[in-house]
This record gives C-alpha cells, sequence and structure tokens, in this order.
C-alpha cells in the first residue's frame, strides 16, 4: 500500500521498506499455529465495534498482532461493516401471523440432509394445549 | 471455595440489583420471549466471569463490574437468549430483523448466490443446534454474551461459517490460506504473491549482502520495538490493505481503546470526546509510526550494527532500489 500523506523522503522510504517487510513477515515464518486458541466469535465482534474496555483489549491486540487468521477477519469484517453502515436497516415484510420457527429450520435441514426430520429438534413448542385439555375433559366424561 | 469463586460470588451479590434492573426493563418490551430471571441472570454471570478471568491481576472491582454490565447490548442478548431457549416468538423477531441483513452480507462474501443461500441455512441451522449434550439442544446463541451487537455478531458467524464452507469443499487447504480466498482478501493474497521481478544482479556483491542483513536485521528490531496498538495499525494498513476511513471506522466507537491509545489527551478531546475520526488522523497516525520506527531503524543500524551516517543511508537507499527484487523479498522472508 502506498501512503498519500505528508512524509519527508526518509520516511517514505522506511514506509516502503516496512510495507515489504510487514508482508513478508505474514507470508513468512508466523503462522496462525504458533499463537494458541484464535478468538471466538464474540470477542472478534466486540473488538470490531470498540466495545471492548482498554483491559480485554490488551491481550485481544496482542493476539491480532500475531494472528494473521484472526487479524484478517477482523479486517474483513471492518471492511463489510463499513460496505453496509450506509445502507438502512430493512427488515423482512412482517407477516400478519408469525410462521413456526421450526417448520422454517425443518424445511432448511431437509435441503441440507435430504429429508424432513423433524426429530433433530430437541424443543418444540406446545401447539394446542387448549385442544389437549378440551380432549381430556371429553374422556373424564 | 476458592478463592476466585468467592471473588465472583462477592461481585455477583454487589451486581444483584443491577441484573434485576436489566431483567425487567428487557422482560418488559419482551414478555414472550420465555425468559427467566435466572437464565438472564446466569448468561451475565457467564461473562461477568469471563470478564474477570481476563482483567489484570484477574480481580476486578464492583465499580468495574457495574460499568462492564452497563455497556451489555441487553436487548440484542435477551432476544438471543429466546432463540436458544427456542421460543417461537423470538425466532419469529430474530427472522424479520435479521434474515434480510445475513441473506445480504453472504451474497457479498460468497461468490454465488447458490453459496450465499447454503451459508444462511447453514448459519440458521448452527444458531438453532441440532447437537444435544446431557439432554440439552446446544444453540450457538447461547454463545452470544452481548459484549458487541447481535449483528456484528451474526457478521462474524457468517464469516466463519463461510471460511468452514470453503474448507469443506477444499480439504487440503490451510486455514489462512482460505481465508485469504474469501471475501477481499483473494484480491489482496494474489497481490502478496505476486513475482516482484527478476534475480537482482547485485545479490553476490559483499557489501550489499552486509548493508541488507544489518537493514532486515534492524526493520525487525525497530517494528518489534513498537507497542502493540501501533503494530496493528501498521498491519491493517499493510497487510490487511485497510484503507485509512476503515481505519477510521473501526476506531470510530469514542470508548474504543484502540482510539485512546493513540489520541493524547488534549482539552479540545475532553470537551467533545465523541469527535469523529477523520483519515487525516489516521494519517498522523501512521506518520508518528513511521517516524519511529524510521529513529529506531537509525539507532540499531550505528549502535548494533556500527555502520556510520552516510553507511545508514546508503541501507535505505539500498533497500529502497531492491523493492523490486525477488531476492530482497526472499531474504526478508526467511529472515
Amino acid at each position: 500500500m502506498n501512503y498519500q500523506g505528508i512524509l519527508n523522503s526518509e520516511e517514505l522510504k522506511i514506509e516502503k521498506l516496512l510495507n515489504l517487510f510487514l508482508n513478508a513477515r505474514v507470508s513468512g515464518d508466523v503462522s496462525s499455529e504458533a499463537v494458541g486458541e484464535h478468538l471466538d466469535d464474540d470477542t472478534i465482534s466486540a473488538f470490531v465495534e470498540g466495545d471492548l474496555n482498554r483491559e480485554e483489549s490488551v491481550p485481544v491486540i496482542k493476539h491480532l498482532v500475531d494472528c494473521s487468521f484472526c487479524r484478517n477477519v477482523t479486517a474483513e469484517l471492518v471492511k463489510l461493516d463499513l460496505h453496509f453502515a450506509d445502507e438502512p436497516v430493512v427488515e423482512s415484510v412482517i407477516e400478519e401471523v408469525p410462521s413456526k420457527i421450526t417448520q422454517v429450520l425443518n424445511g432448511i435441514l431437509a435441503k441440507i440432509f435430504g429429508n424432513n426430520d423433524g426429530a433433530v429438534f430437541a424443543h418444540q413448542e406446545p401447539e394446542n394445549e387448549s385442544d389437549d385439555e378440551e380432549e381430556s375433559k371429553t374422556e373424564k366424561t | 471455595m476458592t478463592p476466585e469463586s468467592t471473588l465472583h460470588s462477592d461481585l455477583f451479590r454487589e451486581c444483584e440489583s443491577q441484573i434485576d434492573e436489566i431483567f425487567a426493563r428487557c422482560n418488559e418490551s419482551a414478555p414472550n420471549f420465555g425468559i427467566t430471571h435466572e437464565c438472564l441472570r446466569s448468561s451475565l454471570h457467564r461473562t461477568i466471569r469471563k470478564f474477570a478471568a481476563r482483567h489484570p491481576g484477574g480481580k476486578p472491582s464492583a465499580g468495574d463490574v457495574k460499568e462492564f454490565l452497563a455497556q451489555i447490548h441487553t436487548e440484542d442478548l435477551f432476544l438471543a437468549l429466546g432463540c436458544a431457549g427456542g421460543n417461537e416468538r423470538a425466532w419469529w423477531e430474530f427472522d424479520q430483523q435479521h434474515r434480510n441483513y445475513l441473506e445480504r452480507v453472504a451474497r457479498h462474501l460468497a461468490r454465488t448466490d447458490v453459496d450465499a443461500e447454503e451459508v444462511v441455512d447453514t448459519v440458521y441451522v448452527e444458531l438453532y443446534g441440532t447437537r444435544v449434550v446431557d439432554g440439552e439442544r446446544v444453540s450457538k446463541f447461547a454463545t452470544y454474551s452481548g459484549r458487541g451487537s447481535l449483528r456484528g455478531w451474526l457478521r462474524t458467524v457468517i464469516w466463519h461459517s463461510l471460511v468452514d464452507l470453503h474448507r469443506a469443499s477444499h480439504a487440503e487447504v490451510s486455514l489462512d490460506e482460505m481465508t485469504e480466498n474469501v471475501g477481499e482478501g483473494h484480491a489482496h493474497s494474489n497481490f502478496a504473491e505476486t513475482d516482484l521481478g527478476g534475480e537482482d544482479q547485485m545479490v553476490d556483491h559483499i557489501s550489499r549482502k552486509r548493508y541488507r542483513k544489518a537493514t532486515v536485521s534492524s526493520i525487525e528490531k525497530a517494528f518489534g520495538s513498537l507497542e502493540s496498538h501501533e503494530k496493528l495499525l501498521l498491519l491493517y494498513y499493510h497487510v490487511e490493505d485497510l484503507k485509512l476511513r476503515e481505519i477510521a471506522r473501526l476506531v470510530e466507537n469514542p470508548s474504543s481503546p484502540l482510539r485512546n491509545w493513540f489520541q493524547r489527551k488534549s482539552a479540545t478531546r475532553d470537551k467533545n470526546p465523541g469527535s469523529r475520526i477523520h483519515e487525516s488522523t489516521i494519517m498522523r497516525w501512521l506518520e508518528k509510526c513511521y517516524s519511529k520506527i524510521l529513529q529506531i531503524f537509525r539507532d540499531e543500524l550505528s549502535s548494533t550494527h556500527s555502520l556510520t551516517k552516510d553507511e545508514v543511508d546508503i541501507c535505505l537507499e539500498l533497500a529502497t532500489q531492491d523493492l523490486a527484487s525477488t531476492s530482497f523479498y526472499r531474504n526478508l522472508s526467511t529472515t
């Protein structure tokens, strides 16, 4: 990247040398394996939004200096953030009656796994409690 | 009871009323998300533990934790907890508020619409969770703490899903190579790998070798002497190719520590701490880094490598002349 600001000739030279050094450093012997565990999604997104406080940021910034993988993710997320920053937030069309999300998810699973096995969902909202009550009342009588 | 758990118990007790207030506020605006006080409390306690573990010395004060809790995106957290619990209404709200955004981000990142659709589907399944551990479904939402916005967190989840998707189809490619093939990194990696030119005719010249070795060692030392936030700024600009306005965006939040490290204390800033960071400000930060590096670079060449002022100038001159040389590039790479 070429700097466009006001630098004297020596600073310009050091800027160019630094550019070469940093790119070589990254493509050289510094690998993501050498820096331990990658940052979790929660920490990365909070860092990109500037939400981490000073104490939390110290280890995160140190990690980003050494870990090209996490740094690249944060850089791409900043670009994404800026790309969508000027676009108005558009929500989906509000439906009169909420569609059952389990139906939506079952449809997605069917596409991925090739069947519509809703049993994989451990949770199901009770659907017709009143109907069940009616049935039990009928049985009692 | 360990000293750590005693500390946590004390902190939790101090923050109990604040957690009560958060629950009351969130529950009032979204009473049908099916979140119990205990559910929110337990999530916030988990986040406080994580915060305490990262705090220098591991002992934040009650004031630190209260300030930390005040920064949590509580409404987003409440929605995420509702979704983690499988609440229909919470999922409906989530779908209405965020699906459109997820789709646009996925389309922007993925190469084809098919990929984008696949990523969104995968993210939905991951968010809901299909794995059951000890009788409980493991939802990705449970890992969201409210530290950043839900939308920012979703961007990160999408990004990682896309990388995983590519890895699945290119199992032999390393993680680092993979990230370079997603989003704008693709073009960037091609730039980095470009052959910089033919063999330099002067490589064998002894003095050049000597100066070059001293130059590489000194620039390494100079960069290593910088503080972490300065190094990160330079890496974002030179390696990740972030533009000045993108770096400005990163430090836009007035409480961003990265921003506070760079900004000197001034009366103007004290009056208006939230003032916008312009591209020219980032330029000035970079300029300071270059000056600092130049100074250390020169000192290193003259003190450690015993070079005269003229020789130091030759080093700088040679380094910039050699920039287009493959051999110089290789030399730097293997240092």
